[in-house]
């Protein structure tokens, strides 16, 4: 597999959309091209960040964050 | 589901190491960044994740209802995810990335997670259908500064996605958005596997070379 191919499939593999048998082909090329790929891998995850970011902010409920908190603040106290 | 929870880390280039800046909200002055306020949590500092979460509940928010469409559920995982933030933030490091990527692909896994359990029981296409319709409604709100800084973001990444053929967009969005495998949206959409490989390869690089313009924008 070429690094431009590990390109492709990376930006697959992050969001999840590799099917099981491209998996062990994508692993070994992984292993292949080490930090670099590790390197890429790791910057593809900025994919994820933007899709979210696409997104109007949706509005919560105080209720939900005091109901967190006190979760929180609870569990802290065990 | 692939991958795990690390964040985004820096391109390989043959200069420097630059990064993909998509994101970050303008803060006020003295304002603690992202990465001290997962600091505090490490250290298991409540505030710390009271002020987290007023600056991205809403943007975790609009990811878990982009894949769950439902109010209710989404405020329940809402509020799971950040209890997993605070249970789970020993295992962020900052170098393997920022951490809204990192709450962004554990919020992602949940809603998906979630979306999954929910398709055994319901026929949620219909419901899919009927919601998308009522989305932007239930996303309007942006009046601070820092959301309007947001707002300038999200129009950016937008018309990066937006700019994509279509197809390439629908299947990029199926992909992440309700988790769908290759072979699922060949089904869903009626389109052979090999041709949802590449709508998935043309329009994930796209975005992603599209992010890296943006770098200089933002």
């Amino acid at each position: 597999m070429s690094f431009e191919e590990f390109q492709n499939r990376s930006r697959l593999y992050v969001i999840g959309a590799l099917e099981p048998d491209e998996i062990d082909e994508f692993e070994q090329a992984r292993k292949q091209f080490g930090q670099k790929a590790e390197d890429f891998i790791g910057e593809c995850y900025a994919l994820h960040e933007a899709f979210a970011l696409s997104l109007k902010p949706a509005k919560s409920s105080a209720a939900l964050k005091d109901k967190l908190m006190s979760m929180v603040r609870e569990k802290q106290q065990r | 589901m692939q991958g795990n929870l690390d964040g985004v880390v820096p391109l390989e280039t043959e200069e420097e190491t630059p990064r993909l800046e998509t994101s970050m909200p303008l803060l006020d002055p003295g304002a603690p960044t992202d990465l001290e306020l997962m600091r505090g949590i490490q250290e298991g500092d409540p505030d710390a994740l009271s002020l987290l979460y007023d600056r991205y509940n809403g943007i975790i928010k609009a990811l878990v209802l982009r894949v769950i469409h439902n109010e209710a559920e989404a405020d329940d995982l809402l509020q799971e995810i950040f209890m997993e933030i605070w249970n789970q933030a020993k295992n962020f490091s900052a170098h393997k990335g920022k951490p809204l990527g990192w709450m962004v692909t554990l919020a992602r896994r949940r809603a998906i997670d979630g979306l999954r359990k929910k398709q055994a029981y319901s026929r949620a296409e219909e419901r899919l259908q009927s919601e998308t319709e009522q989305q932007p409604e239930a996303w309007a709100h942006n009046t601070t500064e820092t959301e309007i800084s947001r707002g300038d973001t999200r129009q950016l990444i937008r018309k990066v996605i937006d700019s994509l053929p279509p197809p390439q967009q629908e299947a990029v969005e199926l992909a992440f958005f309700q988790g769908m495998s290759q072979r699922e949206i060949a089904a869903k959409t009626n389109t052979p596997l090999g041709t949802v490989k590449t709508r998935l390869e043309l329009g994930l690089k796209k975005i992603y070379d599209g992010l890296k313009e943006l770098r200089h924008e933002l």
